[in-house]
């Protein structure tokens, strides 16, 4: 067991440091911010973005024929903690996150078109997963996409399909077989969002950022859209999703609260006078011990995953702790700040206001990207081997 | 950073737990915990003779000199088995004395008894605690009071395990009164047949002793001394940090073989005509006991590792006992609940696992106090 970073991570870490003080500008942050509430992606947004692919460090850990830099997948996860850290609301992780499927199940062809353009950020996906009809219950999706001659057409509709306005691509998941067994009838395409028949309509959401509706109506797509084998989409799909729940960018988002939490009744005057009341310290040092488990659930499965070895459990472990502990600390923070803690705005809005929208994001991160309770089915079931029934 | 066990972890955990399934039945453990004895003595010979008695002491002494974080994997395992032998009071006092040597402040006394203790013939005890439940320096009251070359004791210590088994007790005593609480302590080796020591055993929730002992002007020669006088804080604060990350890997082992034993039940056990496993009430419990257990685990052998590295270990030794007594306790109670009335009964092996597992979570600071310990850490 090793729980300290190298001489060499810890060099890149300056690295990196360097680089988001020199480059990333509080403009920038807000420009990225506007984004997220719904303004078009600014100049200064793709200006980083290629700065940041020409470094190499967008995908730098994948192997070199892929565009990678076959990197230490350490360095790739303090890449992303240094962003995130720096609260750059930047998702490089999202650009990447559908690489290691299309690595394991794309032709050539995709490959060579799509992952060089992923490490660019020229090519970015939104996940075309949930449905109204289900997110969690997933594998009974309606959305539909039949075979002809020339390829094959879509028509169906995704819901929360975050980026989704802005994405150059959807990562879709879609029915070839109404007649197989639920799990055996699925595709994956690849489907360009600007693919004639596609509509995107915002759903605002209460943290201030946008997520989507998307509808495919008479949607044809050419049959190189396809990934994987027809039919087989299912398998490639949740391998792609279950890594999607651990990482840095998660990690930090978890403990980003608590963080905020203490800054504040450490160095700001009437969070000085709180803190000084042993409950509250008691409380606060209860949360640092589990902000401590978030960190390591996430050290665990990057160490695993650097081992090559697919986590049966322990990311869905990660995914109820960190997101449950969100939770917990942006509740107890309210009953510790009280009447500071609900204002947005003005001047005696503790960290320029932050409290209350990390307040309303931690209630999305127990339900996004696979709701708690589907985790804990998913340990007992495939990590303690409980029964089905 | 690789936060799994690395090869030659493996190994040892491997080669304990294997050891300890062949020989360390739970027969065995009811035995000891139903007669006389109150540890094993044909398994204390066999760790010695696998060396692990001297797993993490000097190799001048016998010992194999391997890094701490093995130590805590081998007390993993003795918790899992429920070892009947004083494995954390030996191996608490004997580090230290390894620590002492080490610096250059501790004489050929110490020396003697670290060989010995390598040998397991030997057993060493510690006692810190007197009126309250706590670790910190002021709890030290039990004066000693310079005369001649030695000292003289005057005063009592509170849950002292295996006192009456051992050959030497490594007691935590007030030589001087005049400065902070964490000045004025002296750490020193007594004889619990000495003149003038009296105790008394008490049973634990665990099925152990723990010992009341009085010291009524007990004379100690100048040789007891371990450390440098009035700075025994130096050599306690690093001694109490690894009783309590043992204590840790030792509460993690018991309550992770509690809770796999509770996920086999639910396998088994029909009711309603399906297995309670399948349940997603009993699944979404069991999910929730892995993931506690897991924590604990990580949140120790990083502990572990810092003490091993050398690096400050105050904010980590807290932060695993505060969280382990905790969740380990909730995990308990889940186990026990999820395998019923089964649970109370005596006869049925959980609840061995469960008494133990409990009672350690009750030693060596209470979360709250060590949760003190983090919010001061950490600037509040």
């Amino acid at each position: 067991m090793d729980f300290g970073f190298s001489e060499e991570n810890e060099g890149f870490r300056a690295e990196v440091r360097a680089f988001v003080a020199e480059h990333v500008s509080a403009e920038i942050v807000q420009e990225m911010h506007a984004a997220d509430a719904g303004a078009d992606v600014g100049p200064l947004t793709g200006a980083l973005i290629r700065k940041i692919g020409d470094r190499g460090w967008i995908g730098m850990s994948w192997p070199v024929e892929y565009g990678g830099r076959d990197a230490d997948i350490i360095d790739q996860y303090i890449f992303e903690e240094e962003l995130a850290r720096a609260r750059v609301p930047l998702n490089l992780g999202n650009f990447i996150e559908q690489a290691p499927a299309i690595m394991k199940a794309g032709t050539e062809a995709q490959k060579k078109y799509f992952l060089p353009r992923l490490v660019q950020g020229e090519v970015t996906f939104a996940l075309g997963y949930t449905e109204p009809s289900g997110g969690t219950d997933l594998a009974s999706l309606k959305t539909r996409a039949v075979e002809d001659e020339d390829g094959f057409v879509i028509n169906g509709q995704k819901v929360f399909t975050t980026r989704a306005e802005r994405s150059s691509h959807i990562y879709l998941m879609a029915r070839t077989d109404p007649d197989a067994a639920k799990h055996r009838g699925i595709s994956i395409f690849l489907v360009p969002m600007d693919t004639p028949g596609i509509t995107v309509r915002p759903l605002w959401t209460l943290p201030g950022g946008r997520t989507n509706e998307v509808f495919f109506e008479n949607v044809r797509v050419p049959k190189d859209t396809l990934l994987g084998e027809k039919n087989g989409g299912w398998n490639i799909g949740a391998s792609a999703l279950n890594l999607g729940r651990a990482g840095a960018r998660r990690y930090c988002i978890y403990v980003s609260p608590f963080e905020d939490l203490l800054k504040y009744l450490r160095e700001d005057d009437i969070g000085q006078e709180i803190a000084a009341d042993p409950v509250v310290q008691d409380k606060v040092a209860e949360l640092y011990c589990e902000a401590q488990v978030a960190r390591l659930f996430t050290m665990r499965s990057l160490s695993m995953v650097r081992r090559g070895i697919h986590p049966p459990y322990e990311i869905s472990s990660e995914k109820i702790w960190g997101p449950e502990f969100q939770v917990r600390t942006t509740e107890a923070a309210s009953q510790i700040l009280g009447d500071y803690h609900q204002l947005w705005e003005g001047q005696a809005a503790p960290n320029g206001g932050s409290f209350p929208r990390q307040y309303v994001n931690a209630m999305v991160s127990t339900f996004g990207h696979g709701s708690t309770q589907v985790m804990r089915t998913a340990i007992a079931r495939r990590g303690l081997a409980l029964p089905k029934d | 950073m690789d936060v799994l066990l690395n090869e030659d972890e493996e190994m040892i955990r491997d080669s304990v737990r294997h050891f300890f399934e062949a020989e360390c039945a739970m027969p065995r453990v009811r035995g000891i915990e139903d007669g006389d004895q109150r540890s094993d003595p044909e398994l204390w010979r066999q760790l010695a003779e696998l060396g692990w008695l001297g797993l993490a002491l000097p190799a001048v002494y016998g010992g194999s000199e391997a890094p701490f974080t093995q130590l805590a994997l081998l007390f993993e395992e003795a918790g899992r088995a429920l070892a009947p032998v004083p494995l954390h009071p030996h191996s608490v006092a004997a580090l230290t004395l390894a620590e002492a040597v080490e610096r250059g402040d501790c004489g050929g006394l110490a020396e003697t008894l670290l060989s010995d203790a390598c040998l397991g013939s030997n057993l060493l005890t510690w006692a810190w605690s007197e009126r309250l439940p706590n670790i910190r320096p002021e709890a030290i009251e039990l004066s000693a009071v310079a005369d001649g070359n030695g000292w003289r004791l005057q005063g009592g210590k509170r849950f002292v395990e295996a006192f009456e088994l051992a050959d030497y007790c490594l007691v935590a005593a007030r030589t001087d009164a005049t400065g902070t609480s964490r000045e004025g302590i002296t750490l020193l080796l007594v004889e619990p047949g000495a003149a003038g020591v009296s105790s008394t055993p008490q049973l634990s929730l665990a099925g152990d002793y723990h010992s009341e002992v009085r010291f009524d002007n007990v004379y100690v020669e100048g040789d007891a001394l371990v450390g440098r006088v009035d700075e025994g804080w130096a050599l306690a604060q690093p001694m109490l940090e690894r009783a309590m990350v043992l204590n840790c890997a030792l509460i993690v082992g018991a309550t992770r073989r509690a809770a796999e034993r509770a996920f086999d039940y639910a396998k088994e056990r029909i009711a309603f005509g399906h297995p309670i496993g399948s349940f997603q009430a009993i699944q979404h419990t069991c999910a929730d006991m892995i993931t506690w257990v897991d924590g604990a685990e990580l949140l120790t052998r990083e502990a572990a590792w810092h003490i091993a590295q050398g690096m400050e270990a105050a904010l980590p030794a807290a932060a695993a006992k505060a969280f382990t007594n905790e969740r380990c306790q909730a995990v308990l109670r889940e186990a026990n609940q999820i395998q019923g009335g089964y649970a109370q009964v005596k006869e049925y092996d959980q609840q061995l696992w469960y008494r133990r597992a409990a009672a350690w979570s009750m030693r060596l600071g209470t979360s709250i106090e060590h949760r003190r310990t983090i919010a001061h850490a950490i600037g509040l």
